[in-house]
């Protein structure tokens, strides 16, 4: 088993508009999902992640607010999955409800040490 | 377990439940002129709740969560606008906002209520306060429901925001000299929303039962509460759990109406007729109670094995107490069928004559289709179908007409 990272962008804008029925339907989605594609009975470890940030360069001699992104450009939040090979990795990643309201999911495989 | 609970187990409806109670704190907090402001921040805590509680487990007290999110973000917006007078302290940092127990949730519901149906406001804008502020609808959701379109909706909710704010300068619960004309004008909001979803009507299903169960949900808050809980409130409780308790059996499958009389009985839910009877037994004497009438009159109907079976006289004699309360021609003539079934429908014909030229009846099928029913029980199958077509006629939407003309077509020689 191999370690895969999924990191999550966009879909912000459509959760507003949502109404909280609808938030919280869509929020068991993503329980359901976490749950689907552990390898054990709790759902994947991972974290969402706050849009404030800052961006640090050569040790602190540039330090921007940021990074300022277009919001489907934006990691808005990240999980770690176990899976057999990059192919199986983006098979699970399909259900993901993050496409519901038009967000995206970058699959990265972790380096093996 | 609370600690334990993941985001697929979180009780059904919570954010819509949440949110009315979110904003009804709020606004008690920071005042009625901050509404959208309140509405914002709460929604931004539910969204915010969507996105993290699924990555670990959800918070022991969701509701503290919730209020402390929104609490913080209401703060950071005002700060933002400086919409912040020299007598308000805003905190520093984020804070923890003390215990909340369910006494003050009640409190701050109920008084939320009261503003919201508030009589110095118009019907339309009371029922669409109710459902977006208490109710936790979205815009698009309250149009579906009432089946009118988003654009309308949302134009008049804008209205009814204004008003609300300038007819509610702050939030209370009405004085005991005003309280009871107040508690009237809520009791009708809510009965309103109940019979929207009640309707037999095009649309989702789902939803109409769940305005149902939101009207009995609010109804709950005013029995939680001694000043609001008296005859009145209980009364209308049991008339939405004998209305409920049919919701089952009233369609068939293809989703038409079924008549009181064809409804297959043992699909009326046992428990909210008990519930119905429960609240209806606390009230010893209530016939100058018009929802009192009402849901006795429900009562007998739910509580009896048959059509055949049913107290009629009962019935009767209930539906003359009402009249007496509201002289009004539709009341003389829901009282109609009564009397067909304890004096015979030639009585019945008799006193439906003395209707026929109500103005308020003209152009009502129902004046024409009791007409019918008579004629039906009189076996005059010419006279009941020149009723019936009469009814088609003037039905107001496509169901009910097909409803009368499925009767149409059950009539002997057709």
């Amino acid at each position: 088993m191999k370690q895969f990272l999924y990191l999550f962008r966009g879909g912000d804008e459509e959760y507003a508009r949502q109404s909280p029925e609808q938030m919280q339907a869509h929020m068991a989605k993503w329980g359901e999902w976490m749950l689907k594609i552990s390898q054990n009975d709790q759902p994947v470890p991972g974290l969402p992640l706050q849009a404030e940030g800052k961006v640090v360069y050569n040790g602190g001699e540039t330090i921007t607010d940021g990074p300022f992104m277009e919001g489907k450009e934006l990691v808005g939040g990240y999980v770690l999955v176990e899976a057999n090979d990059l192919d199986h990795a983006v098979e699970l990643s399909k259900d993901c409800p993050i496409f519901e309201f038009g967000g995206s999911l970058e699959v990265r495989e972790a380096v093996e040490m | 377990m609370a600690g334990n609970q993941q985001a697929t187990q979180v009780i059904d409806h919570l954010f819509r439940n949440e949110f009315g109670k979110a904003v009804a704190y709020l606004i008690g907090k920071f005042g009625p002129s901050h509404l959208s402001a309140a509405e914002d921040a709460v929604q931004d805590a539910l969204m915010k709740a969507m996105q993290s509680w699924p990555f670990g487990t959800i918070p022991d007290n969701p509701t503290a969560w919730i209020i402390r999110v929104a609490n913080n973000k209401l703060i950071d917006q005002l700060r933002r606008q400086q919409k912040v007078y020299y007598a308000t302290q805003l905190p520093e940092t984020p804070e923890a906002p003390p215990i909340i127990s369910d006494d003050l949730f009640k409190d701050e519901m109920v008084k939320m209520m009261f503003a919201c149906c508030n009589p110095a406001m118009s019907t339309e804008h009371q029922l669409i306060l109710t459902l977006k502020i208490l109710g936790g609808l979205s815009i698009r959701e309250i149009a579906s429901s009432l089946l009118k379109k988003e654009e309308t909706i949302a134009k008049a909710y804008t209205r009814a925001k204004k008003k609300f704010k300038e007819e509610n300068p702050t939030l209370e619960i009405p004085t005991s000299g005003e309280i009871q004309n107040r508690l009237v004008v809520v009791l009708k909001v809510l009965y309103l929303l109940f019979n929207e979803g009640y309707k037999c009507t095009e649309g989702d299903q789902l939803i109409r039962k769940e305005l149902c169960e939101e009207a009995m949900r609010l109804n709950h808050i005013l029995l939680d509460k001694p000043e609001t809980n008296n005859e009145w409130t209980r009364a209308h409780m049991a008339l939405m759990h004998y209305h409920v308790a049919r919701f089952a059996a009233r369609t068939d499958e293809s989703g038409e109406a079924i008549s009181l009389e064809l409804q297959d009985r043992s699909k009326w839910d046992a428990q909210h007729i008990e519930l119905g009877n429960r609240y209806l037994n606390t009230i010893p004497e209530g016939y100058h109670n018009e929802y009192f009438i009402q849901a006795a009159i429900s009562g007998i109907h739910v509580n009896a094995r048959s059509y055949e079976q049913t107290n009629w006289a009962g019935i009767l004699t209930l539906y003359n107490h009402l009249y007496s309360l509201k002289p009004n021609p539709l009341i003389a003539l829901y009282r109609i069928i009564p009397v067909a079934m304890t004096h015979g429908p030639e009585v019945a014909l008799s006193e439906l004559s003395k209707l026929e030229n109500e103005p308020l009846l003209k152009h009502n099928h129902l004046l024409s289709a009791t007409r019918a029913e008579l004629y039906c029980q009189l076996a005059d199958w010419p006279k009941a179908k020149t009723a019936l077509h009469e009814a088609i006629q003037k039905a107001e939407n496509d169901k009910e007409k097909a409803f009368l003309n499925r009767k149409l077509v059950s009539i002997p020689g057709n």
